[in-house]
């Protein structure tokens, strides 16, 4: 079951009236209940890792609770990380450790038969992995106490809207929402329900439709000419902040209406003028995340090396988000590409300041705008090495894009729907980064604009939405 | 070290690290209110911040310091 499948419309609703017509002690457990069976319905299997996981994390918070010694609790917290991560590492890597034992082996003349175990990679084992780690790192920290109810720990790990891509939550958000249960609010299933209808655009109008052209550009590299290969890149990235946007909005939105408040996951990320404003922008959960249980420590340590141990902790942390998108060389290289870049901005930042302010740029619609085509250019290029199967390919597409322009392969039919899709999204992000205040559709104060609105996008759902696929791009990480 | 005089350092440092020179600090000021304060920035703050008031933070203080406030507060209590 995930968020665009039919069983989602019957069951969200059921668990919804359920859930306000029990009492207040049992909504946790009845959230749980829920969760699980969300989780049993896609992969039952693989919830004995789920429990597995949150059963750790108790045993090691709650021991960290009671230890004073510092020296213990540091130990706590290592080994507590260590089985935590384990599972993970487990099924991400051990297929591809594997193989290239197999391919050492045999490069060395040892022929022996170890078996070629694949697994299918537990689904949200990433998100629910990384929750855990902070939850015990902040328990170490002491920034959020031991939750002694295993119930709420459980919730917090299996929450349904979340669990399978995210948004990354935080124990110290989410635990006191826990404690204080309130049947729905009007607000919150308007502003819920909202939230939930422009992500299921996002999701079906726009990455749906623009998907199935980039994926079929980029799965026959060979086949096409350097101008399609350069619009189907450009494009990817707005498939991509369609595809996890969307499915976030609808997660927030979900959540919303059973009165919990997630954390938000992107900020009109594509105007973002500088590449670490669009890292503030973009999957805030993980970068937030990253930055404060990867960089931050990482920086920390190296920080006697000055400015050079705040880069090095940068690209190192980039590094490893690259490796947590795949065990693969081209998400190593889309890791540097962003640690680099971030690195040179962070050196140059002086300077920049310095002449921005000495040319009044700061507020120049037009150097605003070339800063936010950089940024967007520079990320459409890291993606090519997200996006492509290989490094041979990726630099293929590279090599293509810089030679050999021709008329680019242009399904209108296929591709119509989907570049309107995309123009209402950027307009409407466009509308709420400058506009904000004098242009509403959603929330203006005439009820019939608002039902208007509401009446015309699911109109648009219906009419361009591409309902064919289930499966979030995340998914896969 | 008085409060006041540790505002005064700080405020020459945000200054100096935010390329801000209109940076006026106050306690409840965070990440927000500076526009070139963020992960990268802060770190090198908190370099310049140890070199010129002459005192060491725990990554555990690191992680408490939401807003200037707290600075002010893990500064002080580490001068007394």
């Amino acid at each position: 079951m995930t968020f665009t499948s039919f069983i989602f419309l019957i069951f969200f609703p059921v668990v919804l009236i359920l859930f306000n017509l029990i009492p207040r002690k049992g909504k946790v457990w009845f959230l749980l209940a829920a969760s699980y069976f969300f989780y049993i319905i896609l992969q039952p299997i693989y919830v004995l890792l789920l429990v597995g996981v949150t059963f750790c994390t108790y045993l090691f918070t709650r021991a960290m609770a009671n230890t004073e010694s510092e020296k213990k609790k540091q130990r706590l917290l290592v080994l507590g990380i260590i089985s935590i991560i384990l599972p993970l590492f487990f099924f991400k890597y051990f297929v591809i450790i594997n193989k290239s034992v197999i391919s050492l082996l045999d490069n060395l003349g040892l022929h022996i038969a170890l078996p070629e175990i694949s697994f299918l990679l537990p689904i949200g084992i990433s998100f629910y992995t990384f929750m855990a780690i902070g939850y015990l790192a902040d328990v170490y920290n002491e920034d959020v106490e031991f939750e002694s109810n295993i119930g709420s720990i459980s919730l917090f790990l299996s929450f349904f809207p979340i669990i399978l891509s995210g948004p990354i939550e935080r124990a110290g958000n989410m635990f006191p929402q826990f404690k204080n249960f309130h049947n729905s609010s009007y607000d919150g299933l308007v502003a819920g329900a909202k939230m939930m209808l422009w992500g299921y655009f996002m999701k079906l109008c726009v990455a749906n439709r623009l998907g199935i052209y980039v994926d079929d550009v980029f799965s026959h590299i060979q086949e096409y000419n350097g101008s399609t290969l350069a619009f189907a890149s450009i494009l990817y990235p707005f498939q991509l902040y369609a595809d996890l946007g969307g499915y976030s909005l609808i997660a927030i939105g979900v959540a919303r209406c059973l009165g919990i408040r997630v954390i938000s996951n992107f900020n009109r990320p594509f105007f973002a003028t500088s590449m670490s404003e669009f890292w503030r922008r973009w999957h805030i959960s993980l970068i937030q995340w990253l930055t404060d249980y990867i960089y931050t420590p990482l920086s920390f340590t190296l920080k006697s090396w000055k400015i050079w141990g705040i880069v090095s902790a940068l690209v190192l942390t980039f590094l490893i988000s690259g490796i947590w998108h795949g065990a693969a060389l081209t998400f190593i290289i889309w890791g540097l590409i962003q640690g680099v870049f971030l690195s040179i901005e962070a050196a140059t930042q002086k300077s920049r300041s310095r002449f921005e302010q000495r040319k009044k740029l700061k507020k120049n619609p037009w150097y605003l705008f070339i800063c936010s085509v950089c940024v967007f250019v520079i990320f459409s290029f890291s993606q090519i090495f997200g996006k492509s199967p290989s490094i041979k390919d990726a630099l293929t597409v590279v090599g293509k894009i810089l030679t050999e322009w021709g008329t680019p392969y242009l399904n209108i039919t296929e591709l119509s729907f989907g570049l309107i899709a995309l123009a209402i999204l950027l307009l409407n992000d466009f509308s709420e980064e400058y506009f904000a205040s004098s242009f509403k559709l959603f929330n203006n104060k005439y009820i019939v604009v608002r039902y208007l609105s509401y009446l015309i996008l699911v109109f648009m759902i219906i009419i361009m939405g591409e309902f064919g696929g289930e499966k979030f791009i995340y998914f896969q990480f | 070290m008085e409060q006041t005089q540790i505002i005064e350092k700080l405020t020459s440092i945000f200054r100096e690290v935010f390329s801000d020179s209109s940076i006026v600090l106050n306690e409840t000021m965070t990440t927000d209110d500076v526009e070139n304060w963020n992960s990268l920035t802060h770190m090198m703050m908190i370099l310049k911040v140890e070199e010129a008031l002459n005192v060491k933070f725990k990554l555990k203080e690191l992680n408490k310091m939401k807003k200037v406030g707290d600075l002010i507060t893990i500064i002080s209590s580490k001068s007394e």
